[in-house]
């Protein structure tokens, strides 16, 4: 299957395609989650996906590192199929980072732990390499000082950017992020997003589903906009926001901004 | 400068009051009652007190590690008590873990997606623990006693595996006269793998890819146990060696040690107060003290006060028992060493049977009795079928995100389980593990309604013949709070070490 084939409506840029979605469909027992979802996410492009709840936004972006399995069609991250093959489930896993609503760090392990985890047994990296990598990571996300306390000494504000940065630490070339100012207070939103941005700007492919509008407005190149398992609209952030085409974009920004 | 509050009204002081007044009330009620059940039998002519114990038992034991009564070795009304004790720790040891191991299968094929394996588990936990286990005990002592009598030829595999009325019994693997040579030289082998393993470990941490840590301390470890097995003579001197600890030790007069313990007790009141005193000390300086700190200073120096008196001056025996027994061990193992010893650290041996019965314990192979049997089998499926459930329940109480963290980093399942879901699931299970471990530890009396020789059922027949009724209750109390208390401390420090930090 080519990776790059041209769509005429999804105002998609000529880079190269890291995450390839084709007719992807999903049933959890009787309830069709996704619908048959075509998507294309280009190198170091930011695509925001938006959508009531229980439209399929985090299915689908939890089908791209398969933590669900899909059960048709065909996704694609970074020219590799995700298929049964164990090797590359974990392969794909490696290089994609996941952030979540719920931060769901390790509460056993120091933060410093939490961010050197996954370099240590998974990449086998040198535990000396790994802190001194988990170090830099946490001066970037603004909490170098808090890398001997554990999770559940931090504000959510911070163990999400801990959560953040322990993806960073894999060095993944997408990241996903689900949902992932949702259980925040207002005032620590700011500040995960802060590390976001910072990330765009460093040229991360990155898959956001979020509320945050405008946070989406200014960050993403392209809106996706889901309905009831399906892709509704997708557009440049310009053209998604001043003349959306579908009625059903129409009402839900009208519902939202 | 605040207000004191007058001191009917000091919630500190009326605190320590209310407790003062609780535990001499309680304290009391028990002496009365003591003194009042201790008048009874002497209007009954039962002599009060423990002297008894050393006069001679004249009864047999079923089963222990002394049975008979015999001129050189006598069988006296504590030395009963003291196999009853034997056999009860002996159940409830081999009980915890094999009730461990099979718990822990049950409970994670309970969770296995596997239909088999599931329905299996789940059938056999509804069943186990909605039987009561003295009717389970009970079940098994019918079954085992139903069975075949012994004889020379009996099964299922003559020789090996034999399974009778009279009990069930397998080869034994026992500890020959090497034994203590060789684990004197593995222990002087494992001081190069540390130094080994420490250095492995730093260039793991500074090069990572992998060092070899884990292999390269099998093969040291296979290489040493070789050398050890056959050379272990080699340490046979140590024999004269702790010979001499121990006439050095014995030659130290009982009052010096008596001086330390008093000493010790003092030194370790004085530490507590002052770890108390630096917990309170504020970065100004001063040291705050609440009334309460007071009070518990008051009280660790008084109570330290009086552990020191009785040691030194009322209970001089302490003292000469302890210099004793520790004298006594240094021989004891020093007779474990010698050169003319034979080099084999392990032996083993197979089941002997002569007139139809199984001949004494250390020249056979290992030998349950239908009653040890049927108490450890009630026991084992009873509690494990619990145990199954606490592991179950620990298992699932780790977030589902957890894992999915972990698998979304890329590691493998068997990572996951090691690193992040097991860590966290054994928190979880550690405290009611270690309720279940102190059920069968006191599920272990129930052995008396099969006749199992545990110390219930030896002291019930103590009672029958000489009727110290309390003083041998007394011992069951005092027994049962030791082997419970130690396993609680046991479980309460690994629970303490493994504690996330919360805030």
């Amino acid at each position: 299957m080519s990776s790059t084939k041209p769509n005429d409506n999804t105002g998609q840029s000529p880079r190269r395609n890291m995450i390839t979605c084709r007719g992807v469909k999903k049933w959890f027992g009787d309830f069709q989650a996704l619908k048959g979802v075509d998507l294309d996410v280009g190198e170091q492009e930011v695509v925001v996906v938006l959508g009531p709840s229980g439209s399929g936004k985090s299915t689908l972006i939890r089908c791209i590192n398969r933590l669900e399995v899909h059960q048709e069609g065909i996704i694609e991250v970074d020219g590799v199929e995700l298929t049964n093959d164990l090797r590359n489930i974990e392969k794909i896993r490696s290089e994609v980072g996941m952030v979540f609503q719920l931060f769901n760090l390790f509460p056993h392990l120091s933060v410093l732990d939490n961010i050197t985890l996954g370099p240590i047994w998974v990449r086998k990296k040198a535990r000396v390499e790994a802190e001194k990598t988990a170090m830099e990571l946490l001066e970037r996300v603004g909490i170098p000082e808090q890398a001997a306390k554990f999770p559940g000494q931090l504000s959510g504000g911070q163990q999400q950017r801990v959560a953040i940065a322990r993806a960073l630490a894999m060095e993944p070339k997408i990241m996903l992020f689900d949902e992932p100012t949702s259980a925040l207070d207002p005032e620590m939103i700011a500040e995960v997003l802060d590390v976001m941005r910072d990330l765009a700007r460093r040229g991360m492919t990155m898959v956001i589903v979020t509320h945050e509008m405008g946070f989406a407005r200014e960050v993403a190149d392209r809106l996706v906009f889901m309905e009831s398992g399906e892709i509704v609209e997708v557009g440049t952030t310009e053209q998604f926001f001043s003349a959306p085409r579908e009625e059903r974009t129409k009402k839900f920004l009208s519902q939202i901004l | 400068m605040h207000q004191r509050p007058p001191i009917w009204r000091n919630v500190a002081v009326l605190k320590w009051l209310a407790q003062f007044a609780v535990l001499f009330t309680v304290l009391g009620l028990f002496w009365l009652l003591a003194s009042e059940a201790q008048e009874n039998l002497q209007r009954r002519g039962i002599p009060a007190g423990y002297n008894w114990l050393s006069g001679p038992a004249n009864f047999q034991l079923g089963e222990g590690i002394q049975t008979v009564d015999s001129p050189e070795r006598r069988l006296t009304m504590s030395r009963a008590l003291w196999v009853g004790m034997v056999n009860t720790l002996r159940v409830a040891a081999i009980g915890i873990v094999l009730s461990t191991i099979l718990g822990v299968f049950i409970g994670v094929s309970r969770l296995s997606k596997n239909f088999i394996a599931n329905r299996f588990a789940s059938a056999f936990v509804e069943t186990m623990r909605n039987i009561p286990l003295l009717v389970q005990i009970l079940f098994w002592f019918v079954i085992l006693g139903s069975l075949a009598p012994l004889a020379a030829d009996s099964g299922p595999i003559p020789g090996w595996l034999i399974v009778s009325q009279k009990g069930i019994s397998i080869p034994r693997v026992f500890l020959a006269d090497g034994f203590y040579q060789f684990v004197a030289m593995l222990v002087v082998f494992a001081v190069p793998l540390w130094f080994i393993r420490r250095t492995l470990k730093r260039r793991q941490d500074d090069l990572g890819g992998n060092q070899r840590v884990t292999s390269t301390t099998v093969a040291y470890l296979s290489v040493s146990t070789l050398v050890a097995w056959f050379l272990n003579p080699v340490m046979g001197f140590l024999g004269g060696v702790l010979d001499s600890v121990a006439t050095a030790w014995n030659a130290i007069p009982a009052q010096i040690i008596r001086g330390l313990f008093g000493v010790l007790i003092i030194w370790f009141a004085g530490a507590r107060i002052r770890s108390l005193l630096n917990s309170r000390r504020t970065p100004v300086g001063f040291a705050k003290l609440t009334d309460n700190d007071w009070f518990q200073m008051l009280f660790t120096a008084f109570a330290a006060g009086v552990a020191a008196l009785v040691v030194v001056r009322f209970r001089p025996g302490i003292t000469t028992w302890f210099v004793e027994s520790v004298g006594n061990f240094w021989s004891f193992l020093g007779a474990k060493f010698g050169d003319g010893r034979g080099a084999q650290p392990i032996d083993a041996m197979l089941p002997t049977l002569t007139e139809g019965r199984f001949i004494n314990i250390s020249n056979t192979g290992l030998t349950m009795s239908v009653f040890f049997a049927s108490l450890l089998f009630g026991l084992v499926f009873y509690t494990s079928s619990y145990i199954a459930e606490v592991v179950r329940g620990g298992i699932l109480a780790v977030p589902r995100g957890q894992s999915e963290a972990a698998l979304a980093l890329g590691f493998t399942r068997g990572q996951m389980l090691r690193k992040v879901v097991l860590p966290q699931a054994f928190r979880v299970i550690m405290p009611p593990l270690g309720n279940q471990y102190l059920n069968i530890t006191k599920n272990t009396s129930l052995g008396i309604a099969v006749g199992f020789s545990e110390i219930v059922q030896v002291g019930q027949t103590v009672y029958n013949k000489n009727s110290q009724t309390l003083a041998v209750f007394s011992i069951y109390i005092a027994f049962f709070l030791l082997c419970s208390l130690s396993i609680s401390a046991v479980v309460n420090t690994i629970n303490r070490r493994l504690a996330i930090v919360e805030r």
